[in-house]
């Protein structure tokens, strides 16, 4: 047939550097790793310093659950205060 | 085989039905499901038909694959001019109806006319027949699954159902087919309401040869695998779509209070592990389903915990009954989503038409262009779970001045209500928003502005944008099958690259709706799942029909540009904001006021957006005003339509 079935396909090359314990900050441009220790509820960015709350796939794969409510509209109502005063 | 499957013509006045094969010169222009749906719609409606009439052709289908050793194959498709819209109406949908229709004989279903009384369809190992529907007209959509099976006495039958909403015309009306499988958006419920149809049944037991079966086995197993171990699949099936809106929500891209805000605080009642644990409460620890042939079972099942219809059962909530029922109208409460759910499932009405509109209307009561006099007395305020639930009943059933407008659709609505409440209306096209705001995505404001069937995210959404991938990942994805070497970002708020990325997701969902595959199995919520290179495979093994992943882009991008003919003959523009491909100015005006702190104080650049619809029509072949070329028709194929090969 036309395709080459022993070549991988550019979505199988990509499974195979899947990670599975970490995952990236919700701040679009931050871009920061997070990686919870096995068991963590919580996760705060080192970067923007955001927090979330962390929940558990399976004991090897975190997600984000949600933000911590008050840090995050704390930082998010500054953000906004700071971009709006620029405006 | 799968490919002598047949298209039938079915005339509900006169009772005419013909059967046809389906040649191989058009399975190698349309391949089948959506795509050759368009093909059929553009064919054999009429410029300007009316929508509810009986000269608009409903059309139904199975891709090419559905029913083979495919993985996921459960989709169906239906498509007819739309009565929301006025333009293209498409929908799709889970679970078992299409490999039931395959198996009884057939891929796409041509059906014309009205039935002089309410009527059915039933389909069985190649026989065709239109039943009187007289005792099954008036239930929901539940029981009149059950009625049928009863009354065929096979409890096999798989059908696709109208319930009261699509009786009603109500014009966002469901075709339902299970449970919870809707195919949701557009109106197709009023349709199939308007040509006096209740219901398609289907019982099939005629084999489907594949062409290699061995191979198409073995190759299966590795692209179960491929698809079961994605992240994003592994959280599916353990949440379901749920965790969709979660993860929305916690940096700022669901709509709240209609269009107000940007994020739902303190939605932790409708998290999807808070319905996870209600599932598993009430249906126990096995409550995950699936469709046809999928491992990834992302169809939670659940009872409604607590209230007036406690224990009463249903199946989701997807994401989008959480948005529509749980943040849009500010009402983050568990149990006001799971009965909302449960009742636009039962009545067959768009979840996602209706938490829109009921929001709208809410912010229109906030306003003072709607008042208790215009809602009898009802209390149309943000954050009262009961009036959600009172609205979607009188909905249904037109019960007073504000419901029977909006069941007409938003705009319509707009024309009743009066005054500025056009300017609060979150639409593109005539149909409103999932329940996300694309304000700090620009790609996803792109999306909407250009879907086909007005404001979705099913038609050409980048979702893979919102992970922030590096872009040598992006390259690799969106640089195949067909060389692209502009720009790309990580950046979901940015601007660059993402016309490309738009038009690449068009061709791909496409891809996928004309094989007839689940998009959870491609790139849509995934970077990892298959797309265009991996396809060809799967079709080879089970048709034995050869494509390049080059020839499968080309049929996308041809079925994409016949929907496209499609809707400019019906009076699609560029810039209007009632049939165009434009977003509502609250997107450029109204700053994101919640959220991540580099999503507030976000709006959409009306200029960047300009600038992108114009880079998007470039790599669509189009004109400055959204209309192919003669070069572009001829490239694809496209010059002599209608052509009337089916
Ligand atoms: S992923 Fe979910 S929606 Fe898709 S086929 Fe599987 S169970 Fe159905
Ligand atoms: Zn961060």
């Amino acid at each position: 047939m036309a395709v080459d079935t022993n070549k991988l396909s550019s979505a199988e090359s990509l499974s195979k550097t899947r990670t599975y314990g970490k995952f990236r900050c919700h701040n679009p441009t931050c871009m920061g790793r997070l990686e919870p220790k096995p068991g963590d509820k919580h996760v705060k960015c080192p970067v923007c310093t955001c927090e979330f709350r962390v929940a558990w796939i399976r004991p090897d794969f975190p997600r984000i659950r949600g933000p911590v409510w008050e840090v995050n509209k704390k930082l998010a109502d500054a953000a906004f205060k700071k971009k709006m005063e620029g405006k | 085989m799968a490919l002598d499957r047949k298209i039938a013509y079915i005339d509900l006045a006169t009772g005419e039905i013909e059967v046809k094969p389906i040649p191989l010169d058009v399975r190698r222009k349309f391949l089948g499901g959506r795509g050759l749906d368009a093909y059929l719609l553009l064919n054999h409606s009429k410029k300007g038909c009316d929508p509810l009439g009986p000269d608009n052709p409903l059309i139904v289908s199975g891709g090419i694959l559905t029913a083979t050793c495919a993985s996921a194959t459960a989709r169906t498709h239906v498509m007819a001019k739309s009565p929301l819209t006025g333009l293209l109406g498409s929908c799709n949908m889970g679970g078992f109806f299409a490999p039931e229709m395959a198996w009884a004989g057939f891929h796409h279903l041509v059906i014309k006319g009205k039935a002089e009384k309410p009527s059915y369809i039933y389909i069985h190992n190649g026989e065709i027949q239109i039943r009187d529907a007289k005792d099954i007209w008036g239930k929901t959509t539940t029981d009149a699954q059950w009625a049928i099976r009863d009354e065929l006495n096979d409890q096999e039958v798989k059908s696709l159902v109208i319930g009261p909403a699509g009786e009603n015309l109500v014009v966002f009306a469901n075709v339902m087919t299970g449970i919870k499988n809707a195919g949701g958006r557009t109106g197709m419920g009023a349709v199939m309401g308007s040509k006096n149809l209740k219901a398609i049944a289907c019982r099939g037991t005629m084999d489907i040869k594949i062409a290699h079966p061995v191979e198409a086995l073995e190759y299966n197993k590795h692209f179960i695998d491929q698809i079961t171990s994605a992240k994003v699949n592994k959280t599916q099936g353990t949440l379901g779509t749920p965790f969709i809106w979660g993860a929305t929500n916690s940096w700022g891209g669901v709509r709240t209070r209609n269009f107000q805000y940007n994020q739902c605080e303190y939605a932790d009642d409708i998290e999807p592990e808070a319905i996870d644990e209600i599932c598993e409460d009430t249906m126990g620890p096995y409550h995950m389903s699936g469709c046809f042939g999928c491992q990834v079972h992302c169809r939670a099942q659940y009872r409604i915990p607590s209230g007036p219809l406690k224990g009463k059962y249903d199946e989701g909530p997807e994401y989008t009954s959480q948005g529509a029922f749980g943040g849009e109208t500010d009402t983050p409460r568990a149990e006001t989503v799971l009965v909302g759910n449960h009742l636009v499932n039962q009545y067959g009405m768009d979840n996602l038409e209706t938490g829109s509109l009921i929001s709208w209307a809410m912010e229109l009561y906030e306003k003072g262009i709607l008042t208790s006099k215009d809602t009898d007395g009802l209390d149309l305020k943000f954050g009262n779970d009961e009036a959600v639930l009172e609205m979607i009943e009188r909905i249904c059933f037109r019960k007073g001045k504000v419901a029977d407008a909006l069941a007409n659709g938003g705009i319509p609505a707009s024309k009743t209500f009066g005054k500025n409440s056009f300017d609060y209306l979150i639409q593109v096209k005539g149909m409103s928003n999932l329940h996300s705001d694309e304000r700090a995505t620009p790609g996803l404001a792109l999306n909407i502005a250009t879907s086909s069937r007005g404001s979705d995210h099913l038609r050409s959404r980048p979702a893979i944008d919102l992970y922030h991938l590096p872009e040598k990942v992006l390259k690799k994805i969106y640089s195949s099958p067909i060389p692209y070497d502009g720009p790309l970002s990580s950046e979901h708020t940015e601007y660059i690259g993402k016309a490309w990325q738009v038009f690449w997701q068009e061709n791909c969902y496409m891809g996928v709706d004309c094989l007839g595959i689940c998009k959870y199995h491609t790139t849509f919520l995934g970077a990892t799942l298959p797309n265009f290179e991996d396809w060809p495979k799967v079709l080879y093994y089970n048709t034995g029909l050869e494509f390049t992943p080059e020839e499968l882009w080309d049929i996308a991008e041809r079925c994409n540009m016949v929907e496209r003919l499609f809707n400019l003959r019906e009076g699609l523009t560029r810039d209007d904001l009632e049939k165009g491909d434009m977003i509502n100015h609250r997107y450029f005006d109204e700053p994101t006021r919640r959220g991540a702190p580099d999503v507030v104080g976000t709006t959409i650049d009306r200029e960047k957006f300009s600038k992108m619809i114009d880079e998007f029509y470039e790599h669509k072949g189009l004109d400055q005003k959204g209309k192919p070329t003669t070069k572009t028709l001829k490239r694809l194929g496209l010059a002599n339509e209608p052509s009337h090969m089916l």
